[in-house]
């Protein structure tokens, strides 16, 4: 691939961030990626996550997906785990909700009313 | 689903979800004929009537809608969708073919994006990308050789990713693939 060098550059600046992001997390975001949750548009919802991680520049928070949790009506829907508290799921997470989400409550703890469906497993 | 690439996320979902940590998807586009193929090493499905709604092997519930969705996708232009078990070792082949001529086609939305979101959700997943341009089979991703050629186990960085993603989507543009129906 002529590009090679290209994409070795990038791996040196972001190396050591890849490396620490396999380490210990302090909050996980779980987005639901069933045939409901890729209808619902939360593929999008999910690069949005991902890019606001980037730029906070943590590496303490990983997303990972799972498959449909049974209400696709609330899709898009993402679960925020904080190490040691109970996990908060919200519902109908566009991504301007997961804008609003990750700000309140994946950076400063706060849980977003607005979009709560559930709290515990 | 609005477009063919929300189609092609899921059923790599649905790979991922049958255990497959490899998964090769060949697409084309000739003619306006938009072809699919994607092959994984998963357990595969023994139902016979995979595409009917109400037939699933999810334990949770009793309805799986991502097939047949795609299976009327496909055929609303005249197309198909098939699903066939690989003969030797485990694992299955799906493919669908769609007309973007047809005035029921989807448009195709962002397929380059398909794999990289793939790469973000699934770190350890093995996938490789081939189109094919003038009769000829190119591969355009190749995680394994790229972990190995960057000395990385994970790719699932956003930068590395929208690197990737431009790339790819360069190389579809050649052959006609874009967000809409096709430009040949």
């Amino acid at each position: 691939m002529k590009n090679l060098e290209e994409l070795k550059e990038i791996r040196e600046r972001v190396r050591k961030n890849l490396e620490m992001r396999t380490g210990d997390f302090a909050v996980k975001i779980v987005v639901c990626l069933g045939t409901c949750g890729i209808a619902a548009g939360a593929r999008q919802t999910m690069n949005r996550l991902a890019e606001l991680i980037a730029q906070s520049g943590r590496t303490d928070i990983i997303i990972t997906t799972t498959g449909c949790a049974g209400f696709c009506e609330q899709e898009p829907m993402i679960k925020v785990q904080e190490k040691g508290k109970e996990p908060v799921t919200y519902g109908k997470v566009d991504t301007k909700a997961a804008e609003e989400i990750f700000n309140q409550h994946v950076l400063n703890g706060q849980i977003v009313q607005k979009y709560l469906f559930t709290k515990g497993e | 689903m609005k477009t063919i690439a929300d189609h092609l996320f899921d059923i790599l979902e649905n790979s991922v979800n049958a255990n497959a940590n490899k998964i090769i998807v060949k697409l084309s586009y000739y003619n306006k004929i938009f072809s699919a193929q994607i092959i994984d090493n998963g357990v595969g499905t023994d139902l016979i009537n995979i595409t009917d709604p109400f037939v699933t092997s999810k334990k949770t519930r009793k309805v799986g809608l991502g097939l047949p969705l795609l299976k009327s996708t496909a055929e609303a232009t005249g197309g198909f969708l098939k699903i066939t078990p690989l003969k030797e070792k485990p694992g299955t082949c799906v493919e669908f073919k769609i007309d973007m001529s047809h005035i029921d086609a989807r448009p195709f939305g962002d397929i380059p994006a398909v794999f990289t979101d793939a790469l973000l959700s699934w770190p350890e997943l093995n996938l490789e990308v081939i189109i094919i341009k003038s009769k000829k089979e190119k591969k355009i991703l190749d995680t394994v050789k790229l972990k190995k050629e960057l000395k990385i186990y994970n790719l699932s960085d956003i930068e590395i990713l929208n690197y990737l993603k431009e790339e790819m989507r360069r190389e579809l543009n050649e052959i006609g693939i874009d967000q809409q129906f096709g430009t040949i």
